[in-house]
């Protein structure tokens, strides 16, 4: 095997692998959490805690439901669940053993407060029963309370604030939980900083609908009768993860470590983050889908990769894509592209034919004797939605027309 | 589901289906609902674990796949394409209950021909400080056993009497089913493994045999079935052959036999998989016509039904129920076979002995060549001498001991013919079991 290591060093925090859960019901009890371990997971963000003497937690029920998409289950899940509806000293307990048994693995510990009390008694509890750093659930989208998660989220000074009660009761990293609910999280991440994280983790879930009961005309999931705008995750909110991270990573300002999450299934959907910025990964809905086991496949996949190329470190490629980011404004316009269709590999259905002639320029001609489909380079606007339509994935693909300086905007 | 098989490609003794490609691979993983239990991985005499490799096709680690797929079963690119995998992995596909079974023989390609582009790192060498064995046979019984051994360090080195190692994948299968580069793919990984395959040593006396039973630790014995079983109303005729033969000299000069075939009318004796892939190797062959004479019905062909299928489409003339009484001959030479419908006379019991005649369904046909591919026995009995054998000379065994304690054996030789999956599982156990007698010596 070749010399690549997926060690990566995280707020000082040395973890074997970059892969953890992230705080959920897959990290909801110390049984739970050793399997992880034992799968191979790197580390574990414990289900979010709460102080159960002040705030008692009932879960709604029922609480997810899934994005389905031609067939597909599971494109996205959106869920209505609380934080951890089990008391405090049950999980303190639960963390305590978990680090007493698994001292070389790294356990973050995930709380929520609904005032400066209640911040700093879990700081001070999840750094006594051994907690390696604490994450601040500054985003739960559907808390059923409305002075708390991602409204606190939303509010810069409120996240300021409690960042700071926390970092005075305790000597962890912390690590603050942002929302993708808000237009610009960059505020948000900055007042954090201010109050003294470490790091920032991004994203939480997005609030979402994914289906209606057409009979009942009650939204999903529906509980007794109503429904939420509820936290929607898994590969559907990839994008919009990825998003948030690269802006994160890319400013200046900031410059704080990020823990990347968003419907993270393969090393290569892990890969992605790591190259928007991401120096940590954190995953729910795709073990919720599949089990801990594929983490086996995340550390592998990750790991030929890094060989194949010769990279050592993920440090090394980390935020390389994030890089080639830039603003719309400072696209380079004198590139040009045309589609260009394999005949060989053309099938004949005419997708890229009906979608180019009623959403693009007229470019494709589709012999009806032959049934191939050819671009005619001279109408060719080079948007690419052929290539992205035709079934056979590797058929279309586009060259650049060095002859066009001149953008063919508007061409007809 | 399996791709269409392309019969112009057999014509040729190419791959008769298409690999399956990176899309194909991608979609076809997907729908494989990674099952807890994993039939399929139950399934597998070799414990190759298609359950694992798709899971990691599905995630994307492609490579790993490959990995598992070789380090499980080390004859896993030629097993990808031979296996009987209706019988075996995706007989109790959870899928097939939504839709239709996932398509584990392509998925296994896939991953093979992944690995290969990919230029997998090479497996890894025995430290060879565990002790001396001796391999019989360099069969997938004798392949996987040396592998294993290899791999808990032993010095292996495999006594292969053919020119080539590989035993019936290398000159019996045809190559439309099991291209040779994929034989080679798994040799390759053998090699690398540390395991010493000498071909052109056969051990064919009890001196050769004594030999390496004094200076290896132990020996382990795996040369499968040799010699065919010919109907004395067959025998000795200059057009008549044993399958063995036939196909063997298809891998050795395609051009000479079909000089021999092409036009001409080919009769099988036979209803087996060795049959259809002698009657289907004919046809693709030029003959203009071929028979399959068969005691079985059509369904009760003891073939894989895809290869049944596979006959039909190829035009093949299928006559069961019958069985040939005699035969016409000109100068030592077959000129017709005359036979008659049979029955049976109890259910269930496919024996020549329980097939009664049915009167006024005598037969002629026309033949100019006969090839009979009614079962094979082993000869290695004169050698070993001192091993108890059963029924047509297969060796007593239990869990690959023998009644010597130094000998061990596995595969075609001891199951009397099975499956080269099979041969690779029982070639794994025998290694565990050597490992253990020697440790044990020590
Ligand atoms: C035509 C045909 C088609 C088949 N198709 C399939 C299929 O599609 N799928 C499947 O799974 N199985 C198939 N089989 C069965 C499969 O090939 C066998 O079960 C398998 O090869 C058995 O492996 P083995 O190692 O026990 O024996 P073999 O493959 O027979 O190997 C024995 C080896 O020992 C060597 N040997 C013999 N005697 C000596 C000696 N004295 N000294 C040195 N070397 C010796 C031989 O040369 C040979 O290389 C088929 C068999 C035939 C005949
Ligand atoms: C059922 C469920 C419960 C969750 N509970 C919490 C929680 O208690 N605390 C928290 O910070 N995030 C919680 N999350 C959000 C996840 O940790 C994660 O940020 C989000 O799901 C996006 O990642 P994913 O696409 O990998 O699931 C929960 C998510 C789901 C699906
Ligand atoms: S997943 Fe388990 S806990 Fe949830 S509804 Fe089903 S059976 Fe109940």
């Amino acid at each position: 095997m070749g010399k690549a290591s997926l060690k990566v060093t995280f707020c000082g925090i040395e973890f074997e692998n970059p892969f953890c859960l992230s705080s959920s019901p897959v990290g909801n009890h110390a049984e739970m959490c050793a399997r992880a371990f034992d799968a191979g997971w790197g580390g574990i963000v414990y289900k979010t805690l709460n102080v159960d003497e002040r705030f008692k937690v009932i879960m709604p029920s029922p609480r997810l439901n899934s994005y389905n998409y031609n067939g597909n289950k599971f494109v996205g899940l959106q869920n209505a669940e609380q934080i951890s509806d089990r008391t405090l000293a049950e999980n303190l307990k639960d963390i305590a053993e978990l680090k007493k048994n698994y001292s070389t693995k790294v356990l973050i510990s995930s709380i929520m407060g609904f005032n400066d009390d209640d911040w700093a008694i879990l700081a001070r509890e999840s750094e006594k029963a051994g907690a390696d750093m604490l994450e601040l659930n500054f985003s739960c989208p559907q808390m059923a309370r409305k002075d708390a998660g991602h409204r606190i989220g939303q509010n810069y000074e409120a996240v300021e604030h409690f960042t700071k009660i926390v970092k005075e009761n305790c000597n962890l990293p912390i690590i603050a939980k942002m929302t993708p609910n808000i237009t610009d999280m960059l505020p948000v991440a900055l007042a954090a900083k201010r109050g003294g994280a470490d790091a920032i983790s991004a994203i939480n879930t997005i609030r979402a609908i994914t289906d209606i009961d057409i009979d009942s005309l009650t939204p999903m999931p529906m509980i007794h009768g109503k429904s939420g705008i509820t936290g929607f995750s898994g590969p559907a909110a990839k994008p919009i993860g990825m998003r948030f991270v690269s802006e994160l990573y890319n400013d200046k300002g900031l410059n704080l470590p990020i823990s990347a999450i968003g419907g993270i299934e393969t090393w290569r959907d892990a890969l992605h983050f790591i190259l928007l910025g991401g120096m940590n990964i954190q995953v729910t809905t795709a073990i919720m889908r599949y089990g801990y086991r594929i983490i086996e496949d995340m550390k592998e996949g990750l790991l030929d990769y890094m060989n194949d190329r010769d990279i050592e470190t993920i440090e090394q490629i980390c935020g390389k894509a994030a890089e080639k980011l830039v603003d719309p404004s400072e696209f380079d316009i004198r590139y040009q592209v045309v589609s260009v269709i394999d005949e060989e590999k053309c099938i004949g259905c005419g997708q890229c034919y009906i979608s180019c002639q009623d959403a693009a320029n007229q470019a494709i001609i589709f012999d009806l004797e032959t049934r191939k489909a050819t671009v005619d380079e001279k109408r060719c606007v080079g948007c690419t939605l052929c290539k992205h339509v035709c079934p056979v994935w590797d058929c279309i693909t586009y060259r650049t027309v060095d002859t066009l300086i001149t953008p063919h905007a508007g061409r007809l | 589901m399996k791709k269409r098989v392309d019969i112009n490609q057999i014509k040729q003794f190419k791959p008769m289906r298409k690999a399956m490609n990176f899309q194909e691979a991608i979609i076809e993983s997907n729908r494989c609902l990674l099952c807890e239990d994993a039939p399929c991985s139950q399934a597998c005499p070799a414990g190759t674990d298609p359950g694992k490799f798709i899971r990691q096709i599905k995630f994307q680690n492609y490579k790993g796949a490959a990995r598992t797929i070789r380090n499980n079963n080390i004859m896993g690119s030629s097993c990808a394409h031979i296996c009987p995998t209706e019988k075996l992995c995706e007989l109790g596909c959870s899928a097939k209950e939504l839709n239709h079974t996932i398509d584990i023989s392509g998925l296994q390609q896939f991953a093979i021909n992944y690995g290969i582009e990919n230029k997998l790192e090479p497996m890894i060498k025995s430290k060879e400080n565990m002790g001396k064995i001796a391999v019989i046979g360099a069969g997938p019984a004798g392949l996987s056993c040396a592998s294993e051994l290899a791999k808990l360090d032993y010095d292996v080195t495999i006594y292969e009497k053919d020119s080539e190692a590989g035993g019936v994948l290398r000159w019996n299968i045809p190559n439309f089913r099991l291209p040779v580069e994929m034989i080679e793919n798994d040799l390759k990984n053998i090699r690398d493994l540390g395991v010493k395959i000498k071909c052109n040593e056969d051990i064919n006396t009890k001196e050769k045999a004594n030999k390496l039973l004094k200076n290896n630790d132990a020996v382990f014995l795996a040369t499968g079935l040799n010699k065919a079983f010919l109907l004395s109303e067959l025998k000795d005729f200059n057009n008549s052959k044993s399958y063995i033969d036939f196909l063997r000299s298809i891998q050795e000069s395609k051009k000479e036999i079909k000089a021999q075939i092409e036009n001409k009318i080919v009769t099988i004796v036979g209803g087996g998989s060795v049959a259809l892939d002698c009657a289907i190797s004919a046809k693709a062959l030029g003959a203009k016509r071929v028979y399959v004479i068969s005691l079985e019905h059509l369904s009760e062909l003891p073939a894989v039904l895809e290869e049944v299928e596979l006959g039909h489409l190829m035009n093949i003339i299928f006559k069961p129920n019958t069985r040939i009484t005699s035969v016409k001959s000109i100068d030592n030479n077959i000129i017709a076979v005359k036979g008659n419908e049979i029955d049976w006379k109890e259910e269930n019991n496919f024996s020549p002995k329980n097939a009664i005649e049915i009167e006024d369904t005598e037969f002629t046909l026309k033949t100019d060549l006969v090839i009979q591919a009614i079962g094979t026995y082993p000869i290695i009995k004169e050698v070993f001498s001192e091993l108890e054998t059963f029924g047509k000379g297969c060796i007593v065994s239990k869990n690959s001991l023998t009644s010597h304690k130094k000998i061990f054996v596995a595969g075609d030789l001891v199951n009397g013919g099975a499956t080269a999956v099979q041969a690779v599982g029982e070639g794994k156990k025998a290694a565990i079991a050597i490992d253990s007698f020697v440790k044990g010596g020590k």
